[in-house]
């Protein structure tokens, strides 16, 4: 049974207001007194999703579970979609444009970093229809 | 009769001129005020002594407990720690004939804190450098030097207090010897040395929470001297005493109170300075997020611009910045220091602080008690129901808050304005929250 979920919405192109929904969430798990470490791992992986949404997905929502034994994150947008998903799982292959990249964003880790930092990690995405991501962390050590 | 009254170590509280307007609620970077209709106004634990409140309370209602420099007794010998910030207040004058106009008005000794932020640095770099091999505390590091920034870190994000480098700041560096040294040199017995520290910062008084000052017998803002000061170094200009001092040796102290002026001073590179409690909190989030793992330092100072913003000053602080650079142009910013005397006095511990910041929040009590899952569910359900416009007609800062303070039996519901005059509906569906009351 799912013991609480919340839906933020994040707005693609929106950089000033670029990762409050992370923030959000880490402060709702530091709320409850989750491990230091855990809520690091978790805030990265939701702001990478975020800054993705933000530079390439266009709108779409970032969700929180908390579960008593698991949280799960997900992220889904109405963007482009990843045409080669294999090929974009790997540390520094981005697309993100160059003006993103002048930002200091789109160095093309942050699908890597995602699924190196959650315990399970599932994407799926179509051309033109957007992506979908759920990153699951475990509570039980 | 002035109705006053210490509502924490810091800040006194005037009932009889508060309008009760929440203002100074919603300006507590800790959600530390909360305002009830009768006006009783009152702080929860965590002061950080910030003084954003004084500073934005229309009716100055709220006014900090700040110290009057101490009467100086008969026979006493009189010592001023000088912070560097003094020498961005006089745009005309070098900081050796300001330290000289302190013994014009008084002083009979001075002691300028740039020597021991110069030493300050040389063992930043070294922590910094060593942490990179034993990778004992997770970067980025954060400077210890501002205290409210510390206590902010305690209270709001007490995971980062192991990211806060163990290092003494510069005037706690003030070693008991220097008394035997000065008792000798006077020739009076120590306890008649009087070390008297003229200070921006009003933080610096309030020995609470580590910040305690041990070898510091009193602390005088610099604004409380600063006509005396100011008087005397016009006497002083007029006889022309200046072709003395332009072999002033570095503009490195001077530079210390302004925002970067900590990390200019470093060896080490990869590191940035953030000015400003709001922006420090920006970027407190995002850390405790997980960002900026490849940074090894960040310089926070709470006040705009450093230090040179600080309360307790006079000069505009973008003019107190002018007079830095002017100062960093003509002298640069060289070293005076021996790198391998700080390194040898490293080794014996000497810049280690004895209470390490990740014990500070357990020593001195700031502990709030996590929420269940089950009381934070609560929370959010209360927070939809309310669909406020954070108001604070409640007394708390915003509905958020005010939901916690509810779910943790610390408010009534009926203390929001949108909740007491509910319809059947929404009262159904705060019974099936079934809340303590």
């Amino acid at each position: 049974m799912t013991d609480l979920k919340k839906i933020f919405h994040v707005k693609g192109n929106d950089f000033t207001h670029a990762g409050e929904a992370s923030v959000n969430i880490k402060n709702m798990l530091k709320s409850i007194g989750l491990d230091p470490k855990l809520i690091r791992r978790i805030g990265v992986c939701g702001y990478e999703g975020e800054m993705n949404m933000v530079m390439h997905g266009g709108d779409g929502t970032l969700s929180i579970e908390i579960n008593t034994d698991k949280i799960i994150l997900y992220l889904d947008d109405n963007g482009p979609g990843i045409e080669d998903l294999e090929l974009a799982m790997k540390e520094g292959y981005s697309t993100a444009k160059d003006e993103y990249r002048e930002m200091g964003f789109g160095a093309g880790m942050g699908l890597p970093n995602m699924k190196k930092n959650a315990d399970e990690f599932t994407i799926s995405s179509k051309v033109g229809r957007g992506t979908q991501v759920k990153m699951v962390f475990s509570l039980n050590h | 009769m002035k109705n006053d009254n210490k509502i924490s170590p810091y800040l006194i509280f005037d009932p009889d001129i508060c309008t009760g307007c929440a203002a100074c609620v919603k300006a507590c970077p800790t959600k530390a005020i909360r305002i009830k209709n009768d006006k009783s106004i009152r702080t929860v634990d965590y002061c950080i002594t910030c003084g954003e409140c004084v500073r934005i309370c229309p009716h100055s209602a709220l006014s900090s407990d700040i110290f009057d420099m101490n009467q100086i007794g008969n026979g006493q010998i009189s010592v001023a720690i000088v912070s560097p910030v003094l020498y961005s207040q006089f745009p005309e004058m070098l900081p050796e004939e300001i330290l000289t106009g302190l013994k014009k008005i008084g002083f009979d000794h001075t002691i300028d804190l740039s020597r021991y932020t110069e030493l300050f640095q040389y063992a930043t770099d070294e922590y910094i450098k060593r942490n990179k091999i034993s990778n004992e505390l997770p970067t980025p590091l954060i400077s210890p030097i501002c205290p409210v920034i510390i206590r902010l870190i305690m209270v709001r994000f007490p995971n980062l207090l192991d990211q806060v480098i163990p290092l003494k700041r510069p005037v706690e560096l003030i070693e008991l010897e220097i008394k035997q040294q000065l008792s000798d040199r006077f020739g009076v017995k120590k306890d008649l040395i009087n070390l008297c520290n003229i200070t921006p910062c009003p933080s610096q008084k309030v020995s609470t929470h580590m910040m305690k000052l041990s070898n510091i017998d009193s602390s005088v803002g610099i604004n409380k001297i600063y006509r005396k000061l100011s008087q005397e170094l016009e006497k002083m200009e007029e006889n022309d005493t200046t072709s003395l001092h332009e072999s002033y040796e570095s503009a490195r102290g001077p530079m210390w109170g302004m925002s970067g002026g900590e990390i200019a001073g470093l060896r080490t590179e990869n590191t940035f300075a953030v000015s400003g409690l709001n922006e420090t909190i920006t970027y407190l989030e995002k850390i405790e997020l997980g960002l900026f793992q490849d940074i090894d330092y960040i310089e926070f100072r709470c006040c705009p611009e450093g230090c040179i913003g600080g309360p307790l000053t006079v000069t505009d602080k973008y003019l107190a910045k002018n007079t830095v650079h002017k100062l960093v142009e003509r002298f640069g910013i060289g070293r005076r220091l021996s790198q391998e005397k700080a390194l040898r006095i490293y080794e014996k511990g000497f810049f280690f602080s004895e209470t390490k910041p990740s014990e500070l929040t357990r020593i001195f009590g700031i502990h709030k008690d996590p929420l269940s899952i089950e009381l934070l569910k609560k929370m959010e359900k209360l927070l939809d129901i309310i669909q406020g416009k954070d108001c604070s007609v409640c007394g708390a800062p915003d509905c958020r808050t005010f939901a916690e303070d509810v779910v943790r039996g610390k408010a009534s519901i009926d203390d929001c304005i949108i909740l007491k005059y509910r319809d059947a509906d929404t009262d159904e569906q705060i019974k099936a929250l079934s809340l303590k009351s």
